[in-house]
């Protein structure tokens, strides 16, 4: 064993590591910002793994995409919900805790069926680094020119269909029932942030 | 097996970014005075007393920042192959990307009109 096969393996057992335990809190624990925390963690050791496999800008698009704004935007989500309402009880916890398990083993079964049965060996040598980032260029723009410009179109879509979604003043009313739409979300954009947090939070300094 | 060459100086630097945070609260806990005080429950907010509780509910216009960066970072990872395979395309991918750009200009002008990039 060569002292960067050791190297190797040392990334691929700590970035699995992280991965796999990040992922268990990412599903386990009960604060829902911790586990989007998290998930930047699982993201990069992805990214770290893809490193690992020599794909650089694989890596590279995953921190810029997933870590950098993904995970951002699943933050802001997170903070719009105000956590302080009491969560309702759901019936049919058990049901729905069997149910969903079945799902993810028989995903995982799938999963591990592809894995057992795809052969992975690469035909011919890889390029590699930057000379792979130039092939995945020639390649786009020659034989997937198509799909690369229904990218934007589709990148144009979801910017419109995201914007119609968070501000819903473009529909004043509700289409289904006619009553007037939810207009909450908009009257808080309105107000400035601070005047929205509660008064200060004075008995830690009383206790003294 | 890993190849990719320029990757040492990279896991040297990613071994001392992990050690940053980790030598900042081992030297903290060694030197600084131990106080008894009621604050030192406070949260840390750069020294000043925090207002209010953490969980409060977040202005909706970063919701809507977020987005329109998700847009335009994926984006930007479509173009960066083309900007490294640029010398060996020539001429028709320059106007395939001109077109890819001006499609997305006009999701841009669509949040400019919107009032999606407005922070008043």
């Amino acid at each position: 064993m060569t002292i960067a096969s050791v190297t190797q393996l040392i990334c691929f057992v700590a970035l699995s590591l992280t991965l796999v335990l990040g992922a268990l809190g990412v599903v386990l624990l009960p604060n829902i910002v911790y586990s989007a925390f998290l998930l930047a963690g699982v993201f990069l050791s992805v990214a770290g793994l893809y490193l690992l496999l020599n794909a650089s800008f694989v890596a590279a698009a995953q921190v810029l995409v997933y870590v950098g704004a993904v995970n951002v935007l699943i933050l802001f989500a997170i903070m719009l919900v105000n956590k302080k309402e009491a969560m309702a009880e759901i019936p049919g916890l058990l049901l729905r805790r069997v149910l969903s398990g079945a799902v993810c083993l028989g995903l995982f079964l799938l999963l591990l069926r592809v894995d057992l049965t795809t052969p992975w060996a690469v035909p011919g040598p890889t390029p590699l680094g930057e000379d792979a980032t130039t092939l995945i260029g020639i390649h786009l723009f020659s034989d997937y020119l198509l799909p690369f410009e229904l990218a934007s179109v589709l990148l144009l879509m979801a910017m419109i269909g995201a914007i119609v979604l968070a501000r819903r003043d473009v529909y004043s009313s509700d289409v289904i029932t006619g009553e007037a739409a939810d207009q909450g979300l908009i009257e808080k954009e309105r107000t400035p942030l601070l005047l929205e947090s509660p008064p200060r939070d004075t008995t830690l300094l009383e206790k003294v | 097996m890993f190849v990719l060459p320029g990757y040492d100086a990279f896991l040297g630097f990613l071994l001392i970014a992990a050690a940053v945070p980790v030598l900042a609260l081992v030297t903290n806990k060694l030197v600084a005075p131990r106080s008894r005080d009621g604050e030192r429950r406070l949260t840390y907010e750069s020294g000043m007393e925090p207002i209010g509780g953490a969980w409060i509910q977040f202005n909706i216009r970063y919701y809507m920042f977020a987005l329109v960066f998700v847009i335009f970072d994926v984006e930007t990872v479509f173009l960066y192959p083309w900007a490294v395979a640029f010398h060996r395309l020539g001429l028709l991918a320059f106007i395939e990307a001109l077109i890819f750009i001006s499609i997305l200009v006009v999701a841009l002008a669509y949040a400019w009109r919107k009032g999606a990039l407005e922070w008043s």
